[in-house]
């Protein structure tokens, strides 16, 4: 039999070279042969009872993308939303909050909820929150936001009309008869002259900020002015330095003697 | 003409294809039914394609019978869950390829060639070695069994996956579309693997390629 000459051999002719690798005839009969014993003996085996559980697990392989992603998503958005509550209250709740530095200028702040509370409880004088001076409030902590601390001082309440009228009655009258005026108000005037003075409670609060400069003061300073004399230096430096002096100045490591003493 | 033949072969299903589909899904639908018997005629139908198959990717014909009849029992013990969506015979390659893809993973650093021989009736082969011995005037049995070394060792070059894809495609002659199918990938994937992987064979069997 001529076969035509093939001069060109491609890839595609070594790879059906590579299709021509065949078993021979009899491998069939032994294969066949194989195979029943293997189905026999596969329809007599029972099956595991875990393989539901790895045909389910391969059917939810294929939602493993997306599932993570969302978990991923939902695990991202309660931490920042953690850490977001976390840092407002750390912020509204700290103590570490300093007031110090120079007064920032005057805002006047309304009635609102803020500043009730605040409020001097004095019920018939009308309260005006003059001013909140907080100024560089620092935070400890990875940010550092400013809050508005207000301080309400009681203004000085200029008298109505009505109360120069009132005031204007009871001087005439006390002029006219000064024991019946006596009698009546007597008791009232009394009490009203020998009652303290109102306090604003804020001005009884002293600021978190200045304690704690007076603590690393006081510390600082117990050494070369014992006793009473540290109290008064302390504030007077307290006034002229800065937080930031305050922590170039004061070293929280000290050597006395033999002993090393680290401040925390 | 080889364009034409690419061309045909991409076809996603030609008649003949849909009517042995058909056949297949009716004989199928027989042993869903109880009549296990039935099965055999699919065995008989498939078993040498996917021998083939397998046999090219592991280059070890015991592995391949053992992963061929084990293939065929989990079609046999699946085959209630068979629905008819692909062909019969897309979704058992698909079964083979999955198990040989997993034993060939396992079995990634022992290599152990066990070859069939080369089918002396096959005209073609016959003609490129007749090719390849005539240029070189070596022993044909010789050059042969140098050769399918050769073929075999370019083959386990590749990796698992174009390693399939040359096999599916140009040893088996199914067509992209159903390349895809039963490597779950899409056609530009099996396309964009197949350029690679000839890429690849044709470097390592340069001294046997004639122009």
């Amino acid at each position: 039999m001529n076969m035509p000459k093939k001069t060109t051999v491609t890839l595609e002719d070594l790879l059906r070279v590579k299709r021509a690798e065949r078993p021979p005839p009899e491998f069939w009969a032994q294969f066949e042969r194989e195979l029943r014993t293997k189905q026999l003996a596969a329809i007599v085996e029972p099956r595991p009872w875990w393989a539901p559980l790895i045909r389910f697990g391969t059917r939810a392989a294929r939602y493993q993308l997306p599932v993570g992603a969302a978990a991923v998503l939902a695990l991202s958005f309660v931490t920042v939303r953690q850490y977001r509550g976390d840092d407002y209250e750390a912020v509204v709740a700290s103590p570490s909050i300093a007031a110090i530095g120079e007064p920032a200028p005057a805002a006047s702040v309304g009635p609102d909820r803020e500043a009730a509370p605040l409020r001097a409880p004095v019920a018939a004088e009308r309260a005006t929150v003059a001013a909140a001076t907080v100024s560089d409030v620092a935070v400890t902590g990875r940010s550092s936001h400013t809050i508005p601390l207000p301080t309400v001082t009681p203004a000085v309440s200029e008298p109505t009309p009505s109360a120069r009228y009132i005031a204007a009655n009871l001087a005439a009258a006390q002029a006219d008869n000064p024991n019946l005026v006596n009698a009546v108000f007597g008791s009232m005037m009394r009490s009203a002259d020998n009652r303290e003075p109102v306090r604003d409670p804020l001005a009884q609060i002293s600021a978190p900020g200045e304690s704690r400069r007076s603590r690393l003061l006081a510390s600082a300073l117990g050494v070369a002015a014992p006793g009473d004399l540290a109290a008064p230096s302390a504030d007077r430096v307290s006034r002229r330095l800065t937080e930031e002096r305050l922590y170039d100045s004061i070293s929280r490591i000290g050597v006395q003697g033999d002993r090393v003493a680290i401040k925390f | 003409m080889d364009v034409v033949k690419t061309l045909g072969k991409t076809l996603v299903a030609s008649p003949d294809r849909q009517q042995e589909a058909d056949s297949d899904l009716a004989v199928v639908k027989r042993v869903q039914a109880g009549d296990v018997a039935a099965f055999d005629q699919l065995v008989v139908k498939y078993r040498e394609r996917v021998y083939g198959v397998v046999y090219h990717l592991t280059s070890n014909r015991e592995d391949a019978a053992d992963l061929t009849q084990d293939a065929m029992i989990k079609a046999f013990q699946s085959i209630n869950r068979f629905q008819g969506q692909s062909s019969f015979f897309t979704w058992l390659y698909r079964i083979a390829v999955n198990s040989t893809l997993t034993h060939l993973r396992k079995q990634r650093l022992r290599t152990f060639f066990s070859f069939d021989k080369i089918d002396e009736d096959d005209h073609v082969s016959a003609e490129v070695i007749a090719a390849l011995t005539d240029a070189t005037g070596a022993d044909r049995e010789t050059f042969a069994r140098e050769l399918q070394e050769k073929l075999n060792e370019a083959m386990l070059k590749l990796s698992i996956k174009h390693r399939t894809v040359i096999t599916l495609f140009e040893i088996d002659g199914l067509s992209h579309q159903e390349i895809a199918e039963i490597m779950d990938c899409s056609v530009g994937t099996v396309r964009s693997r197949l350029h690679y992987a000839k890429q690849l064979l044709q470097s390592e069997l340069q001294a046997y390629i004639r122009r």
